[in-house]
């Protein structure tokens, strides 16, 4: 398959990159490692005037570590130098694990962590080739106004299958986005906007430069779990992200953070979860209950390659296996 | 013009910038080693080393490869004789339709090069991104066990 013809754009500064936007920002598409925007572009899904690549900007590519600040992952960190960094696997192996989950060796070579947290939304109805979707009406998130996934859908439903999104919400991370007039720091869960046809709240002229995530005590328990078809390669299908943080006596929860991904139009934040733990000793019961809930909550719907019964059945088990583990990891 | 390093000989190249740096590798070089496969990122056929760095070439702009070294499947052979990997694919009969060979072969060089002697499973790992249909990863495992001991 051939990409469609575009202007290749090349920016050596974040300066040049927003200067360019700020006058083609409608007409233009950010390129980090390509495995995304790519794809889409072959399957004529995207068809950007301008790709704007920024591969040649410098010190974009750094992971930083501070004692009081925490960590500060550049938007060009290729997933496998996040997977693979010692302060990473030491500090923060909840990101470590979770960014050795995506895709394959080379696709976590080509990717970047900014791209990643970018992803656009996926369905079974949208991620098809050109052929295949004009043999359905147009979908809402193609510019029309049925949805293929649900009959008498009136929004969007794709998914976001990003992977780090859910560990890096659980951590409490915040993203830096910069524009011509100046940068602006937003809470990563304030990022996804929950509409699946357009997911992100990003301006069109502004760039993800960058993720910073707090401080993490050294015996918090955290654990990323994904579900998919093929597990050398593919999306998730449901994923459970987990953060936990025990008392000094090791047995009561004082803070807990439990997101769900790949199961609605954003990366979900489980705050009544997280409230029914923060407090409480894990009994079975009360794993019990907050998985149970987890699977009331969780509502994926028939768009991926897994049915919606059984995404909601694994959320389930991913969170009760999440908080045994804790149990005997705590203990 | 795009200047490319690939197999440590130098080209330049009048391409468009929508050219994967598979179809230049293919269409305007003509090392059709390298394979199209899904061309979509998912099955690892036409992995090429991009800085020692196993990639997929058929989501990686050519022109944004500028500057960097890229070896090809041909670029293994030494003279005449096999890569010590190569000739245990051989050797070992890891090959059957051979569409997967080559990406196999850089993604178990790639391996090699940073961890002589890895385990099973890493060597699993390593390959878990290149799809083979035809033997079924066993003597393609072999094949790269043996080559990391020498054999």
């Amino acid at each position: 398959m051939r990409l469609p013809d575009f202007q290749y754009v090349e920016p050596k500064s974040i300066q040049e990159a927003c200067l360019f936007l700020k006058d083609h920002s409608q007409e233009s598409k950010i390129m980090g490692g390509g495995t995304d925007l790519l794809p889409s572009m072959k399957e004529r899904i995207l068809k950007p005037k301008y790709v704007v690549y920024l591969g040649a900007i410098p010190n974009l590519d750094r992971i930083e570590f501070d004692e009081h600040l925490g960590l500060r992952i550049g938007a060009l960190v290729k997933l496998r130098s996040l997977e693979r960094s010692r302060v990473v696997l030491e500090r923060y192996p909840l990101i470590a694990q979770t960014a050795s989950e995506v895709g394959s060796v080379q696709l976590r070579q080509m990717g970047t962590v900014g791209g990643n947290l970018s992803l656009d939304t996926r369905c079974y109805y949208y991620n098809q080739s050109d052929f295949w979707r004009k043999c359905r009406p147009t979908c809402i998130k193609m510019g029309g106004e049925k949805c293929n996934a649900i009959s008498g859908g009136k929004k969007c439903f794709a998914v976001f299958s990003g992977d780090l999104a859910p560990a890096l919400i659980a951590l409490g991370s915040k993203i830096t986005l910069v524009s011509s007039k100046g940068e602006r720091r937003l809470p990563l869960s304030d990022f996804y906007t929950g509409d699946g046809a357009k997911p992100l709240a990003i301006k069109p002229d502004e760039i993800l430069i960058g993720v910073d995530v707090p401080m993490v005590p050294k015996d918090a328990f955290s654990v990323y779990f994904k579900y998919r078809i093929r597990r050398s390669v593919d999306f998730p299908l449901a994923s459970v992200a987990t953060m936990l943080i025990f008392g000094r006596e090791k047995k009561v929860c004082h803070e807990a953070k439990v997101v769900i991904g790949a199961v609605n139009t954003r990366p979900e934040e489980l705050k009544e979860i997280d409230g029914l733990l923060r407090g409480k000793e894990f009994t079975s019961s009360l794993i019990e209950e907050a998985s149970s809930l987890a699977f009331k909550m969780a509502k994926p719907v028939a768009n991926a390659a897994s049915s919606p019964s059984y995404r909601k059945k694994i959320i389930k088990i991913f969170i009760e296996k999440a908080l045994r583990q804790a149990v005997r990891e705590s203990v | 013009m795009v200047t490319l390093q690939i197999n440590g000989d130098t080209y330049e190249l009048a391409i468009e910038p929508r050219k994967t740096l598979l179809e230049v590798l293919r269409e305007d070089i003509g090392l059709t080693g390298t394979k199209e496969v899904c061309d979509l990122g998912t099955c690892g056929a036409c992995t090429v080393l991009l800085d020692a760095k196993p990639i997929l070439s058929c989501l990686t702009l050519a022109i944004a490869c500028k500057g960097k070294e890229i070896t090809t499947i041909e670029g293994l052979r030494r003279g005449e004789k096999l890569h010590p990997l190569q000739a245990s694919f051989v050797q070992k009969g890891a090959i059957q339709c051979g569409m997967c060979t080559p990406g196999m072969i850089l993604s178990a060089k790639a391996l090699l090069d940073e961890n002589p002697h890895p385990t099973e499973i890493e060597v699993r790992k390593a390959i878990a991104g290149n799809l083979c249909r035809c033997t079924g990863y066993v003597k393609i495992v072999e094949a790269i066990l043996a080559a990391s001991i020498g054999e």
